[in-house]
């Protein structure tokens, strides 16, 4: 498992690195890739030193990424992913966000479920922060954002 | 749960629908946009800030208009973002620049043609002009020629890119004069092929005539030719490229306007062709165009039509060589 | 001594009203992710229309100096950089304000921004006539190697390994070729509709900086260990003028690398801040505080990009040519005041070029008390649990990504590039070196293709790159910089048995 966290990395890295290269040393025209040939040829032979160093196990020992890491984050991204690539255009901007910081907010926040207080407080603090976001972006800064089902 | 949304999306869209459906009465009731596929500071965009700053009087659109820059590879980017991602709802307007956007569709490798866009008006007209740096030996463009005959291929001439106005110039003078010349395209426009003149990094440029005219107004560079029909008002004292022997007409000058996606509904773009000329003949709007030196043209729908049918004509025969 | 008689004008009421608004209101844009120097003075050439040319400009050079300042709020309290030109001091000002000493953080970076840009404009005042030659003799093969010397300090710069410091450059160099090349309109690396606009540098920082931050904050899951609240460490304003003045080297090399290196046209602004940083660690006797939250960390990032803005300003004011993107938007808010710059613009316009640079002056000032006064409170960002910062962040994020271009594939991007770095930083790549790479790359690539036609057209690309006094002394420092990279890792290794 430790042997794997070290290898698999330096080993995509080292398939990115001979994707670049691939591309850059074949496509058309040659003109727009000579600065892609130059940095991809040193992307290429790091990512070996990095690979080789990893099967060695000489790479020094890193975080990585445990299951209890995944567990714990696997929500958060979740709610974040739906929020950015669907919601946010879905329900509109500022709709999308107040569901997505409220999603958040219920799943990370420790106190109990079963108390009213703890609902109060997470609808003032999602509200009061989507106040403060109007009336900046919408308000000072005149930024049109989406609002789709609301257009 | 989803479904439900959706069906109340459907109604709620449906409600506003059929609100509207009746020519766009009430448009525009929000404010809109431009995208300028040029740098924020560049003269298309300050240009842009310029003759827009009125749109949201009552005599004009009613609604004021931002101005987006999505800035890229000669305007390939955000011309590209137009024709494809830009919603034809007449909110979403883009500058264009001609010769620049039909001579990239006619060179390829862009999703976008003359076809893709809908012209509202025209704004102004910036016309191609020679520079060599203040201290250079050069003083006319006989002395250009006769430089790059005697040296082939080695006099270095900047420009904004590839493609775009000043690479249509050089190309027509080297055509012209029959010689070979280096022309250097740059990456940050007219700026950047401005300071390698100024700063001897080439011999010699092509750039947009309101810039040429103040840095000659600051002494950094001199004129010496204008790839125009006729001499332009800014510069009465520099002759064009016709009077100098070189055959190079108008079709590098830099025409700038506003335009939709198409597929915008007709009653909009009717709407804006109306509306959008009376807004650039503002007189603030011409007062702070002239205080900036950028020379002004205001042309309608109709005449943006036929402009561009007449220049891909000319580009298309221009760029069959290469 | 011209400039003594237009102060004046700065400090009639109706000017001085717009230069302290101005002021305030720049420092709260500077502090929102997304919202860059450059857009927030192109977001206020509207309302120049509505003023005359002195005021129009005065509360334009006030909002260049405030956002560039404002930005360090955002990297210090939320690790998020608001603008290249901060990245530097997320390192040290980052971590210092976790560990409750956020207000120190603030404080520093206001007084450092003061020294740095106070002394930056009075060398605008003072030496322009130099200066101005000094920027003409940065031409293709100088700039091209100016992005050299950029990119030999990625290896050293925040990461425990030189080969994974590298990797992340070489990361960030692919990540800024995607999208069309600039001068052939080739389409490189568009493996996704979404990437055909290219990344956009200020959605990727915000990726970079804020996504891992907020994966970090899920990760610990719904626990409630470490929640303990964080105290906000009083620290009295003078005590904060003291460290400044005590760390004259930060403060000294700051100041030096930002005003030189902002003179540089199209390299300057965007990496001041880390070059000085960078120097000023190989420098100083705590070398192993850096990225720990060292005052010295913060006192040479902040000096630094302010530096810069007045020297930036040289080549816009004597020659026309805009040195960075906020340089550029600035001499658009020139031209429609009806403002030529040039060598003359001193004598033709003085009215006009005197108050503007007076009131970046006095700017810098009234930037430092305001942001003074609020530090104590704005250090309390500190405080905010977890699960409440997580979503925020998040939101800003999303917010501050849309509104660069109003563009959704910009937020797209923005998420995709955090997650591959909260993962790259699980196996203990950084986000500095790859956030190098992605703003130099391009500026050396631009710089060799151009350097390349011309030296074809010329003698030969050989002796257009490695000839010439200025050249020769840049290659001399790429290879110091190299070799002292080397070394560590050697040493590196030792240590590490």
């Amino acid at each position: 498992m430790q042997r794997l966290q070290t290898i698999l990395p330096a080993a995509i890295i080292l398939v990115l690195g001979i994707w670049v290269a691939f591309i850059s040393f074949t496509q058309e025209p040659a003109a727009a890739y000579i600065f892609p040939r130059l940095f991809s040829a040193a992307f290429v032979g790091l990512a070996c030193i990095g690979a080789i160093t990893a099967l060695l196990g000489k790479s020094s020992s890193e975080q990585g990424i445990s299951l209890i890491d995944l567990r714990n984050m696997l929500p958060g991204v979740i709610v974040a992913c739906i929020y950015v690539f669907w919601g946010a255009k879905f329900f509109g901007f500022y709709t999308g966000t107040t569901l997505a910081v409220f999603a958040m907010l219920t799943l990370y926040d420790p106190a109990p479920h079963t108390s009213a207080m703890t609902w109060i407080k997470r609808i003032v603090i999602t509200a009061c922060f989507m106040a403060v976001m109007y009336g900046l972006f919408a308000l000072i800064l005149n930024v049109y954002t989406p609002r789709e089902i609301f257009a | 749960m989803k479904k439900l949304l959706a069906s109340a999306a459907l109604a709620l869209m449906a409600l506003t629908g059929t609100a509207q459906a009746d020519g766009h009465g009430n448009y525009p009731d929000r404010p809109m946009m431009l995208m300028v596929s040029y740098g924020a500071g560049g003269a298309t965009d300050f240009q842009a800030r310029i003759v827009t700053m009125t749109a949201g009087n009552e005599d004009a659109l009613g609604m004021p208009i931002a101005i987006i820059n999505k800035p890229g590879a000669g305007g390939r980017v955000g011309w590209n973002w137009f024709a494809t991602q830009a919603e034809a709802d007449g909110y979403t307007m883009g500058a264009y620049n001609i010769p620049h956007f039909i001579a990239q569709s006619i060179k390829g490798g862009v999703e976008y043609s003359a076809d893709s866009f809908e012209p509202i008006a025209n704004w102004g007209a910036d016309p191609a002009v020679f520079v060599v740096a203040a201290d250079s030996d050069m003083n006319s463009m006989a002395d250009v020629v006769e430089f790059a005959k005697a040296n082939p291929g080695k006099l270095t001439f900047s420009g904004a890119g590839l493609f775009v106005g000043h690479h249509i110039a050089a190309l027509q003078i080297e055509k012209a004069a029959g010689v070979k010349m280096a022309y250097i395209p740059n990456k940050k426009g007219g700026a950047g092929a401005m300071k390698a003149v100024i700063s001897g990094e080439v011999m010699a440029g092509v750039n947009n005539l309101s810039d040429a005219f103040r840095a000659q107004e600051a002494g950094t560079v001199k004129i010496l030719g204008v790839a125009d029909l006729e001499r332009n008002a800014f510069l009465p004292d520099v002759p064009t490229m016709m009077e100098q022997g070189l055959d190079v007409d108008n079709s590098s000058v830099n025409f700038r306007g506003v335009m939709v996606p198409k597929g915008t509904p007709k009653a909009i773009i009717d709407k804006l062709a109306a509306t959008v000329p009376t807004m650039f003949e503002n007189s603030r709007v011409q007062g702070k165009m002239k205080a900036g030196g950028s020379p002004m043209h205001i042309m309608t729908r109709d005449e943006v039509l036929a402009m561009w049918a007449a220049r891909e004509e000319t580009l298309k025969e221009l760029l069959a060589g290469l | 001594m011209d400039f003594l008689n237009y102060f004046g004008e700065v400090f009639s009421l109706w000017s001085f009203l717009i230069l302290l608004g101005g002021t305030i209101i720049g420092l709260i844009l500077g502090a929102t992710p997304g919202l860059s120097p450059t857009m927030a003075v192109a977001l206020a050439i509207p309302f120049t229309f509505q003023m005359d040319a002195v005021n129009g400009l005065i509360l334009l050079g006030a909002l260049y100096t405030s956002t560039v300042a404002g930005g360090a709020v955002s990297a210090i309290l939320l690790k998020i950089p608001g603008a290249p030109a901060n990245i530097a001091t997320t390192l040290d000002g980052n971590a210092m304000a976790k560990k409750g000493e956020g207000k120190k953080a603030l404080q520093l970076s206001f007084l450092a921004s003061l020294v740095g840009g106070v002394l930056g404009v009075l060398l605008l005042i003072f030496a322009t006539p130099v200066l101005a030659k000094w920027t003409l003799a940065f031409k293709s093969s100088e700039s091209f190697w100016i992005a050299i010397v950029g990119i030999t300090i990625i290896g050293t710069l925040g990461s425990k390994s030189v080969v994974k410091g590298l990797l992340a450059g070489c990361i960030g160099m692919w990540i800024g070729t995607i999208g069309f090349d600039d001068i052939q309109g080739a389409q490189r690396f568009i493996f996704h509709p979404s990437l055909s606009g290219g990344v956009h540098i200020i959605p990727a920082l915000i990726g970079l900086f804020a996504i891992p931050q907020i994966i970090d904050m899920f990760l610990k899951g719904r626990s409630r260990d470490d929640m303990e609240v964080i105290k906000v460490a009083p620290h009295p304003i003078t005590k904060a003028v003291k460290e400044v003045a005590r760390r004259t080297r930060a403060l000294g090399i700051g100041t030096a690398v930002g005003s030189i290196i902002g003179i540089i046209p199209g390299v300057g602004g965007q990496i001041a801040g880390l070059v000085a940083y960078d120097q000023s660690r190989n420098f100083s006797a705590e070398r192993e505080k850096f990225g720990t939250g060292h005052s010295e960390g913060i006192i040479a990032a902040e000096s630094a990009n302010n530096a810069m803005v007045g020297p930036s300003l040289v080549p816009l004011l004597t020659l026309s040519i805009p040195g960075s993107p906020t340089a550029a938007v600035l001499l658009g808010g020139l031209i429609i005041n009806g403002i030529f710059p040039g060598p003359g613009i001193f004598k033709t316009d003085p009215h006009v070029v005197w108050p503007f640079i007076n009131s970046m002056l006095i700017g810098q000032i009234l930037m430092c008390i305001f942001g003074l006064l609020i530090a104590g409170w704005a250090a309390q960002i500190a405080r905010v649990p977890r699960h409440v910062m997580a979503p925020m962040v998040l939101a800003l994020a999303v917010f501050g990504s849309y509104s660069v271009q109003l563009s959704m594939d910009h937020v797209y991007i923005m998420l995709i590039i955090g997650a591959g770095m909260f993962v790259l930083e699980r196996y203990g790549f950084s986000a500095a070196p790859l956030v190098l790479g992605l703003i130099l790359g391009p500026i050396a690539e631009e710089h060799f293709v151009t350097g390349a036609a011309i030296a074809q057209a010329q003698d030969g690309i050989i002796p257009f790159f490695f000839t010439g006094t200025l050249n020769l002394c840049l290659i001399a420092i790429v290879v110091a910089s190299i070799t002292y990279s080397v070394w560590m890792e050697i040493r590196n290794r030792k240590v590490r048995g």
